[in-house]
C-alpha cells in the first residue's frame, strides 16, 4: 500500500487546484469577516480573476512539456500530462470569462455574489480535478464536485420559474447519471480488481475480447454515465431545458468548460483502447455520435429561442466531439486525433462563449428570453455587437478561414485516418444542415428592420465578446503553430 | 509579393472604407482605390510571360506544416485572364452603384471588396485547403450583398444562395482531405495540399464501377462546381439569386462568380481526375446542351426583364460547360473565352437592366414599350450589348460560341447540332425582347412620361455613359482581335490537354 506517500512535487503539481481552492473561500471569507454584508461586486470579481490568473500561470508552469513520461501525484491518483495542461487551461480561461459575464448579466448580480462566485470556482475546481483523474474514484468525485456546485449554481438565478425547474431537472438526471456511472465503475472494480485507468489500458482489451460480458457491462455504464454529462444523444434530453432555465453566464460556463472537463475525462477512459476491441462497442458509439449530430441539428432548425438554438447546437457539436473521441478510441497510440479534439473542444469553447456572451448583453432583464426575431436592427445599433456575432455564427457553422472551421478539418481528418469516411461524411451533412440555423440570427440582424438594443455599461462583457471573437480569427488563420504545441505536449 | 499585393489590397480597401468617416467621399474613395487594384493586376499582366505554361509569379509558405497545407499563390494563362476581368468589373460596378445604392454604403462597399479578395484568392490559390477557404469566404460578403440589398424576396434568395452553394462545396472538402491523405505516395512521405503534388497523383480508376476513388472525387468536386456555374440541373438558385440582387450584387454574381464554377473545372477537376472527366463527359455535355436549351426556352416566357437575363445566363453557362467538356483545344480555348464575354455581355445586361429600372421601377416586359424614342442612347447601348450576348460576328460572343461549337462538332456532331439551336433561340428571345422593350406602341412607362413631367424618363448620364463605355470597346475589341486576349491563356490551355494525354498515356501503361 502506498500510503501518505507524497512529497513537494504532489504539492507543486497540484498546485492550480489548491491555489484556486484558496481563492475561491476568498469572496466568502471577506463576506463573512464584514459580517454577511456583500462587498462591492467589482472587487469580488478582480479577487477571482487574479484567482484564475494565478491558476493559469501554475497550470502552464508545471504542465507537461510532453518530454518523456508524464508526472502523477498522489501515488498516481492525477496525472499531469498534454490533455491535463490543455483542458485545464481552456476551463480555466473560460471560466475567467464566464465570471466576467456573470458580474454584469442581471440573473447573476445581487446580494449573494460572492456565494456563486465561491461555487463557479469550486465547480471549475471539479473540472480540472475531474480532468486529471486517472482513477475511477478520482473521476467521480471530480464529476460531483463540478456537477454539485452547477445545481447550486443554476437555482440560484433570480428568475423564479425556469431556473429552478431546470435546477431540479438537472439535479435529478444528473444524480441518476452520476449513479450509473458508479454503478459502472463497480463493475470494473469487479472483474479486473481495480480502478485505475491506466490499468484498464492493459486489462480491457483482453476482457472485452474475450467476452466477459459484466465488464462490457461496466464500461458501458461508465460510457452511458459520461454520454448523460456531454449532452450525447439520446441522453441529451435535459440540455435545452437546463441551458434555457439557467442564467446565460451559466449556461455559457457549462456549456463550455464543463463540457471540455466532461470531454476530456471521457477521452482519456476511451483512450484506454477498450473499444477497439469491441465491435459492438464501437458501432454503438459511432451511431450515437452521428445521430447525436443529426438530432441537435435537426432541432436547433426549429428553434426561436436562442438559448435554446445554442443548446441544440452545443448537443450538435458534442456529436462531432465524440468522433474526434472515438477516432482516439481506436487509434494505434498517435497523438494526433486527441490533438485534434483538443483543438475543437477550444474553438467549440471560444465560439459557443462568445455567442452566450452576446446573448447576455441583449437580455434586459432576468425574466427575458431573448427570441431570433428580436434581434432585428441590432446591425444598426450596435454594428461591432452584430459583426461579432456573426463572427461566431460563421465558426460555429464551419466556415473558413475562422478556428470553426479548422476544428472541423482537423477533427474530420483524424475521423477519416482511423477509418470513420461515414462519419466525416456525415459529418460534413450535418454541417451545411446546420448553416441554415446558424445563418438565421444573422438574417434578422442584418436583413429585418427593427430596434434592438443591448445595455450600454457592459463594458466588461463587450470587451469578452471582442476578444474572444478576435481570438477565434487569429487563432484559426494560424491555427498550425497552435495544433503543433497541442499535438507535441500530448506526444 | 505581387500577387499578395493583388489579392490583399481589396481586404485593406474594405478596411479603409469602413473607417472613412465622410459619407460623402467615401464613394471616390473606393472607386480609386478599385482602380489602384486594376493598375496592380496590369502589372502582373506585364510581368507575365504568356510563352510558358507555368505557374508564374510564385509565393509559397507553409501556413499548417502538420497538414502540409501551404500559402501557395501562383498564376498562369487560365488564371490570368479571370483576374483581369475580376479587376476590371469592380471599379464599374462602383461606379454603376453611385446612385441606386444609397443606404449602408459603408457595409456596400466593404462587402464588395471582401468580395473582390474572396475571388481573386480563388483564382490564384494553388494549395486546395486555401483555395477552399477562399472559395467559401466569397459566399460570406454575397450573402450579405443579397440579403442587405436586395429586393422584395431577397432574404428567401440568398438564405437558398448560401446553402445550395455550401452544400455542393463541403463534399469538396472531404474530397480534399480524402486526397491530401494520397499525397504521401508522391511528395514522399510528407503530406500536402499544393495542386503541384496533386497534379502527380495517379488516382485508380476502373470504368464500369462507379465506386472507385476516382469517380468518387470527381463527382465531389464537380458536383461543388456544377452547382456554382450553375448547370442544369442544379440551377434554380441562380434566377432567384439574381432577381433579387441589387445590380451590382447580379453583375458581379454573373459576371465573375459563376466562372469560379467553370475555373474550378479547368483547374481541378478536369487535370485531377482526367479518366473520369473524359468517362463521364457525356453526362457534362449532355446537361448542357439541356441547359442552353432550356434556359433559352425559359427566358423566352419570362415576364421579368431580369429574370429572362437570369435564364439566358442558365443557357450561357451550358455552352461553357460543353466547351470544357469536349477536353480538345477548341472547345477548352472557346469555353475559357466565353467565361470572358459572359461576365462581359451579361454583366453589360444587368447594368443596363439596373439602369432602366432606377429610372422607372419596373422590370416588366409588359410594361415598357417604345422605350427607343424615348431613350435613344441607351437603346443603342442595349443593343450593341444583346447584339454581343446573342454572338453575332464581330463582337466578342461570336468568337466564343463559334469555337465551342467546333470543338462540340470534334467531340460529336450531334452536340453541335443541338447546341447551335440554342444560338437561334438566344436570338429568338433577346431580339424578341428588345423589341418589345424598347420599339413597338408606347407602352404604359412611356405614355406616363410623356404626360407627367416627375415620371420624365432621361437619357443616359455622363457617369452611365463612364460605365458602359469600357465594355462596348472590350464587346468589339474581343470581337475583332481575339488573339491578342487569347495568346495570354492559349500556352497554359495547350499544356493542361498535352498533360491530360499523357497522363491517359500513362496510366493506360500502368494497366
Amino acid at each position: 500500500m502506498n500510503t501518505a506517500n507524497f512529497g513537494l512535487e504532489d504539492i507543486l503539481l497540484t498546485s492550480p487546484m489548491i491555489v484556486l481552492f484558496l481563492f475561491s473561500l476568498v469572496p466568502l471569507t471577506i463576506k463573512i469577516l464584514r459580517g454577511n454584508v456583500e462587498q462591492v461586486h467589482l472587487a469580488t470579481v478582480i479577487e477571482v480573476l487574479i484567482g484564475l490568473l494565478v491558476t493559469a500561470t501554475l497550470i502552464v508552469v508545471f504542465g507537461s512539456e510532453g518530454q518523456g513520461g508524464s508526472p502523477t501525484a498522489f501515488g498516481g491518483q492525477l496525472i499531469f500530462d498534454g490533455l491535463t495542461t490543455w483542458s485545464s487551461l481552456i476551463a480555466v480561461v473560460i471560466t475567467g470569462a464566464s465570471v466576467v459575464l456573470m458580474y454584469e448579466n442581471p440573473s447573476t448580480r445581487g446580494p449573494q455574489f460572492s456565494e456563486l462566485m465561491f461555487l463557479t470556482m469550486s465547480s471549475l475546481l471539479g473540472a480540472l480535478i475531474l480532468i486529471a483523474s486517472i482513477n475511477l474514484i478520482g473521476v467521480f468525485i471530480g464529476l460531483e464536485l463540478m456537477s454539485l456546485s452547477l445545481y447550486l449554481m443554476i437555482a440560484m438565478s433570480h428568475e423564479q420559474k425556469i431556473s429552478k425547474e431546470a435546477a431540479i431537472k438537472y439535479f435529478v438526471l444528473g444524480s441518476m447519471a452520476s449513479a450509473v456511472f458508479l454503478y459502472g465503475v463497480s463493475f470494473i472494480y469487479g472483474t479486473t480488481g481495480s480502478i485505475s485507468t491506466v490499468d484498464l489500458m492493459e486489462t480491457a482489451q483482453p476482457l472485452i475480447q474475450g467476452h466477459s460480458n459484466l465488464f462490457i457491462f461496466g464500461f458501458a455504464l461508465v460510457i452511458i454515465g459520461f454520454c448523460f454529462k456531454v449532452s450525447i444523444a439520446p441522453f441529451h434530453a435535459w440540455t435545452p431545458d437546463v441551458y434555457q432555465g439557467s442564467p446565460t453566464p451559466v449556461t455559457a460556463f457549462m456549456a463550455t468548460a464543463v463540457k471540455t472537463a466532461s470531454f476530456a475525462a471521457f477521452l482519456r477512459i476511451l483512450a484506454s483502447k477498450g473499444i477497439g476491441g469491441s465491435d459492438n462497442l464501437l458501432n454503438l458509439l459511432q451511431w450515437l455520435a452521428v445521430i447525436t449530430m443529426t438530432v441537435g441539428n435537426v432541432a436547433a432548425l426549429v428553434q426561436n429561442n436562442l438559448k435554446r438554438t445554442l443548446a441544440y447546437s452545443s448537443v450538435a457539436h458534442s456529436g462531432y466531439v465524440l468522433m474526434g473521441v472515438i477516432a482516439v478510441g481506436i487509434s494505434e497510440g498517435s497523438a494526433y486525433p486527441a490533438a485534434s479534439v483538443i483543438y475543437y473542444l477550444m474553438a467549440y469553447s471560444l465560439m459557443t462563449l462568445g455567442a452566450f456572451a452576446v446573448l447576455s448583453l441583449i437580455e434586459r432583464n432576468e425574466n427575458h428570453f431573448v427570441q431570433t426575431d428580436e434581434l432585428a436592427g441590432l446591425a444598426k445599433s450596435h454594428p461591432m455587437l452584430a459583426l461579432c456575432f456573426s463572427v461566431f455564427l460563421f465558426s460555429l457553422a464551419g466556415l473558413p478561414p475562422v478556428m470553426g472551421f479548422f476544428g472541423k478539418l482537423y477533427l474530420f481528418s483524424a475521423a477519416i485516418n482511423e477509418g470513420l469516411l461515414w462519419m466525416a461524411l456525415w459529418g460534413i451533412i450535418n454541417s451545411v444542415l446546420s448553416v441554415y440555423f446558424y445563418l438565421r440570427p444573422i438574417v434578422v440582424m442584418y436583413m429585418k428592420e427593427g430596434s434592438c438594443t443591448s445595455s450600454k455599461e457592459n463594458y466588461g462583457t463587450t470587451f469578452v465578446v471582442v476578444v474572444l471573437a478576435v481570438l477565434i480569427i487569429v487563432l484559426g488563420v494560424v491555427s498550425g503553430p497552435i495544433f503543433n504545441m497541442v499535438e507535441r505536449s500530448l506526444g | 509579393m505581387l500577387l499578395s499585393l493583388l489579392i490583399f489590397l481589396p481586404i485593406v480597401l474594405a478596411l479603409a472604407v469602413t473607417a472613412w468617416p465622410q459619407k460623402t467621399t467615401l464613394r471616390y474613395l473606393a472607386l480609386a482605390g478599385s482602380i489602384i487594384e486594376f493598375a496592380v493586376s496590369l502589372v502582373v499582366l506585364l510581368q507575365f510571360d504568356k510563352t510558358s505554361p507555368a505557374l508564374q509569379l510564385v509565393e509559397k509558405h507553409m501556413w499548417v506544416e502538420r497538414f502540409g497545407i501551404s500559402y501557395f499563390l501562383g498564376i498562369d494563362g487560365i488564371s490570368m485572364m479571370l483576374v483581369m476581368l475580376t479587376t476590371f468589373l469592380t471599379p464599374v460596378i462602383i461606379l454603376a452603384s453611385w446612385k441606386s445604392i444609397d443606404e449602408r454604403i459603408k457595409g456596400f462597399h466593404a462587402s464588395l471588396f471582401v468580395l473582390q479578395t474572396a475571388m481573386l484568392g480563388s483564382f490564384l490559390a494553388m494549395d486546395a485547403i486555401l483555395f477552399y477557404t477562399f472559395w467559401e469566404l466569397s459566399l460570406i460578403p454575397m450573402y450579405f450583398m443579397v440579403g442587405i440589398w436586395g429586393g422584395a424576396r431577397r432574404i428567401y434568395a440568398t438564405v437558398k444562395f448560401f446553402i445550395y452553394t455550401m452544400s455542393g462545396s463541403v463534399l469538396m472538402l472531404l474530397a480534399i482531405i480524402f486526397m491530401m491523405r494520397l499525397t504521401p505516395e508522391v511528395t514522399g512521405g510528407s503530406i500536402s495540399a499544393s495542386i503541384l503534388d496533386f497534379y502527380k497523383l495517379q488516382i485508380p480508376f476502373i470504368a464500369g464501377d462507379f465506386f472507385t476513388p476516382q469517380t468518387l472525387l470527381f463527382f465531389a468536386f464537380a458536383l461543388a462546381f456544377a452547382i456554382k456555374v450553375p448547370m442544369f440541373p442544379l440551377h434554380t438558385w441562380l434566377p432567384d439569386a439574381h432577381v433579387e440582387a441589387p445590380t451590382p450584387g447580379s453583375v458581379i454574381l454573373a459576371g465573375v462568380m459563376l466562372k469560379m464554377g467553370t475555373y474550378g473545372f479547368i483547374r481541378w477537376v478536369i487535370p485531377l481526375f482526367p479518366e473520369a472527366a473524359e468517362h463521364f463527359s457525356w453526362l457534362f455535355i449532355g446537361a448542357g446542351v439541356v441547359g442552353i436549351i432550356y434556359g433559352a426556352l425559359v427566358a423566352m416566357i419570362q415576364p421579368d426583364v431580369k429574370k429572362l437575363i437570369a435564364y439566358s445566363s442558365v443557357s450561357h453557362m451550358g455552352y461553357i460547360i460543353i466547351g470544357l467538356f469536349t477536353m480538345n483545344s477548341y472547345g477548352l480555348n472557346g469555353g475559357l473565352y466565353q467565361m470572358l464575354n459572359h461576365g462581359i455581355s451579361t454583366g453589360a445586361l444587368f447594368l443596363l437592366i439596373g439602369m432602366i429600372y432606377e429610372r422607372t421601377h419596373s422590370r416588366e416586359i409588359a410594361k415598357y414599350g417604345g422605350l427607343a424614342s424615348a431613350l435613344p442612347f441607351f437603346t443603342i447601348a442595349f443593343i450593341i450589348v444583346t447584339m454581343s450576348s446573342i454572338a453575332v460576328p464581330m463582337t466578342n460572343g461570336f468568337i466564343g460560341e463559334f469555337l465551342i461549337l467546333l470543338g462540340s462538332y470534334q467531340y460529336s456532331p450531334w452536340v453541335a447540332v443541338f447546341s447551335v439551336t440554342g444560338v437561334v433561340l438566344g436570338a429568338a428571345y433577346m431580339l424578341w425582347m428588345v423589341k418589345r422593350v424598347f420599339f413597338g406602341p408606347k407602352g404604359e412607362i412611356v405614355l406616363a412620361a410623356e404626360k407627367d413631367s416627375h415620371h420624365a424618363l432621361y437619357d443616359l448620364s455622363p457617369r452611365e455613359v463612364l460605365v458602359l463605355v469600357p465594355l462596348v470597346v472590350l464587346i468589339f475589341w474581343m470581337g475583332l482581335f481575339p488573339n491578342q486576349f487569347m495568346n495570354y491563356s492559349k500556352t497554359s490551355v495547350d499544356y493542361l490537354i498535352q498533360n491530360k494525354n499523357q497522363y491517359m498515356l500513362l496510366g493506360a501503361g500502368e494497366r
